[in-house]
């Protein structure tokens, strides 16, 4: 085991780092990072304003101006080559300073720990929501195999997975807030109350169809569980049939649900940015879509790096997880 | 019921004890374990057995060829949209916007007073081309490595791996986002951007099965023989991979659809007044207002996008079962 955690930990630490290199190098190498750190303002002279060449009606602010170009050449490192700004950005990670807004002035270190909670209520009442619709289904599903409410429950799940999720939150909203009025339209945080009963629409619309794609695994695997010996053991002894399912059945069955929920988080993530812009909910997917139209870069990269290094953490934790259930996982 | 069920069956019924013992009490324990051993029987699943999945496998049934049949008008309506008798897409019609569907605009009209079917028709030109574009650029990329790492293993095989295992770990939008944001929004850079996504999973792909067919015994006789490795690849691999993977074509490509329409919905896709998409579409008339008094706008394009999405992942389904791949990588 250690052997392995060790070797796992390793592949972690690469990943890591070519995750943000590659981050790093996309924003860097593709377009100007002058341009894409100060926007227009790249296009002063500022040379030759300095040397007084040329003549600019706004002279405070054209200085002001140079001032924001040569504090970003000083901050991105933008004299030095890729590689060795990469190094110093890193190392400016690591002790904190992700670099400032270049709409706001504010330092996107507070930016994100603004809008993170709000992201973060979501990804875990959609988990929530999906595991809660998928344990009772997939139970079900598997109870009455290949019965009407299993056939049904196919479709219905092959359906779900076939929605796009931008789709199903239009349809949702329109439905159950505007036509039936059930739930709130838009994002309110007046009190926590208040603030989750208006994220359950989202969550929902994030969740179904994960909870169609559990109930898929779950039912294969609840399957496979009821033919082993301890379950007919239990149901000889005259066991009721739902004791059976939740207490022996359920637990062993879960594996592959265990082992999607990080990819799936990444999937849910991906989801966040749109039903975050569907609901107006101020999260880091919104956050992330108005800088990539704001062009600012200092953000977008900030928080690629964030959700990308959050996905490969959580699912080196779940491997983790995975091989301490089921030892045979370590061989590979 | 499997040869497993019946050995475990037979074991229970003619077991120790009860069968040969006299008497009425063990009689009705006999009887007992009968009605229970039905009872755990009747709550099994039949599995599959390889007779009836091969039935299931070599059929592919009417509703396939529906889905294909919905595919084809798509396709059809993708291609010779601008040619077609329908409205100008981008022009505003006379009956004024936000018109509830009538004879003259089948969908209704926008907020712009735009002919929402008409949009609807040419918005399966980008969705589609970028769709078939990237599925195809995957394949291309990622199965050309994925063949060649399998075939060669080594550190070649490691470092293909690595640069897979890192592209996944982007979350999709997030890095179709990254490289959206720093390129202009062209079909051809939204296109090759989702094809990015499709080559880490058609890669490994292509690795795993290349890893099955390169063990066996023609890829051996073929070496005896004295081929190259190119031509082990291309003569004696290629053909073998190629079949998973393009079993698995359309559900990369309803994959790759749903892709674009989330970037069309974020406005990071194609960019210009005449770049119609879905995924703009339904964002255009998805704030509360029009949702709440031209709901057609909105839902024509996602009733029109749910039923391509769905039959692309149907007949890709049926295809996939009939070639009998099992997903490995989607």
């Amino acid at each position: 085991m250690a052997r392995y955690v060790v070797r796992r930990v390793v592949l972690l630490v690469a990943v890591l780092f070519a995750v943000t290199f590659l981050g790093f190098s996309a924003m860097n190498l593709l377009g100007d990072p002058l341009v894409n750190v100060v926007g227009v303002l790249a296009e002063l002279d500022c040379e030759g304003i300095e040397a007084g060449l040329v003549e600019d009606t706004t002279v405070d602010a054209a200085s002001r101006d140079c001032d924001t170009v040569a504090a970003a050449r000083d901050q991105y490192h933008l004299d030095q080559p890729v590689p060795v700004r990469y190094v110093l950005w890193v190392g400016d990670l690591i002790t904190g300073d992700f670099g400032t807004s270049f709409q706001n002035d504010q330092p996107v270190s507070q930016v994100i720990r603004e809008k993170l909670p709000e992201t973060l209520i979501l990804l875990t009442m959609a988990q929530i929501v999906s595991l809660g619709v998928a344990i009772p289904w997939g139970v079900i599903a598997a109870y009455r195999a290949n019965r009407a409410f299993d056939r049904g429950s196919t479709v219905a799940s092959f359906g779900l997975l076939s929605v796009p999720n931008f789709a199903l939150g239009v349809v949702l909203l329109y439905l159950l807030a505007l036509r039936w009025q059930v739930f709130p339209s838009a994002y309110e945080s007046d009190n926590l109350g208040a603030l989750v009963f208006s994220m359950v629409l989202p969550a929902v619309t994030l969740g179904l169809p994960l909870a169609a794609s559990y109930q898929r695994l779950l039912r294969t695997d609840l399957i496979t569980t009821l033919q082993e010996d301890f379950v007919h053991m239990a149901r000889a002894k005259g066991l009721p049939p739902l004791r059976i399912m939740f207490r022996h059945a359920l637990r062993p069955s879960m594996f592959s649900v265990v082992t999607v929920f990080g990819v799936s988080t990444g999937a849910l993530i991906g989801g966040s940015l749109v039903v975050e812009q569907i609901f107006g909910i101020p999260g880091i997917g919104r956050e992330i879509v108005t800088a990539v139209v704001r062009d600012d870069f200092p953000v977008v990269l900030a928080i690629v790096m964030l959700v990308a290094c959050t996905f490969v953490v959580l699912n080196f934790l779940v491997d983790l997880l995975y091989s301490w259930l089921d030892p045979r996982v370590r061989a590979r | 019921m499997t040869a497993d069920d019946r050995r475990t069956g037979n074991l229970t019924a003619s077991g120790e004890g009860p069968v040969s013992r006299k008497g009425r009490a063990s009689r009705e324990r006999l009887l007992e374990r009968f009605r229970i051993l039905r009872l755990v029987r009747s709550s099994r699943v039949p599995d599959d057995g390889p007779a009836e999945d091969a039935a299931v496998r070599r059929r592919l049934g009417f509703s396939f060829w529906l889905a294909v049949a919905w595919l084809l008008i798509m396709a059809f309506v993708a291609v010779f949209a601008p040619m077609l008798p329908v409205a100008d897409p981008t022009k505003v019609a006379f009956s004024g916007p936000r018109e509830p569907p009538s004879a003259d605009a089948w969908f209704g009209t926008d907020a712009l007073g735009r002919d929402v079917f008409s949009r609807t028709m040419h918005g399966a030109r980008i969705s589609l081309a970028v769709g078939g574009f990237a599925i195809v650029f995957g394949m291309v990329v990622g199965g050309s490595l994925g063949i060649v790492a399998g075939y060669f293993r080594g550190r070649l095989d490691q470092a293909v791996g690595f640069a897979f295992f890192v592209l996944l770990s982007f979350p999709s939008l997030v890095l179709a986002i990254l490289i959206t944001a720093t390129l202009d929004r062209s079909l051809l850079v939204v296109s090759l951007t989702i094809g990015i996504l499709a080559v880490a999973p058609v890669g490994l792909l292509a690795r795993a099965s290349t890893l099955v067919f390169a063990e066996r015994e023609f890829v051996a006789a073929a070496r005896v023989l004295g081929a190259r490795h190119g031509r082990i690849i291309v003569r004696e691999l290629l053909p073998n991979v190629v079949i998973p993977m393009g079993a698995l074509t359309l559900l990369g490509m309803a994959i790759a659809v749903v892709a674009e329409g989330s970037l069309a919905f974020l406005g990071l896709s194609v960019a210009g007044e005449d770049a119609i998409s879905w995924g703009k579409m339904i964002v255009d008339g998805a704030g509360l207002r029009d949702l709440q008094n031209a709901t057609h706008v909105t839902m024509f394009p996602v009733v029109v996008m749910f039923v391509t999405v769905l039959s692309l992942n149907f007949a890709g389904d049926r295809i996939r079962q009939y070639f009998d791949v099992k997903e490995l990588a989607f």
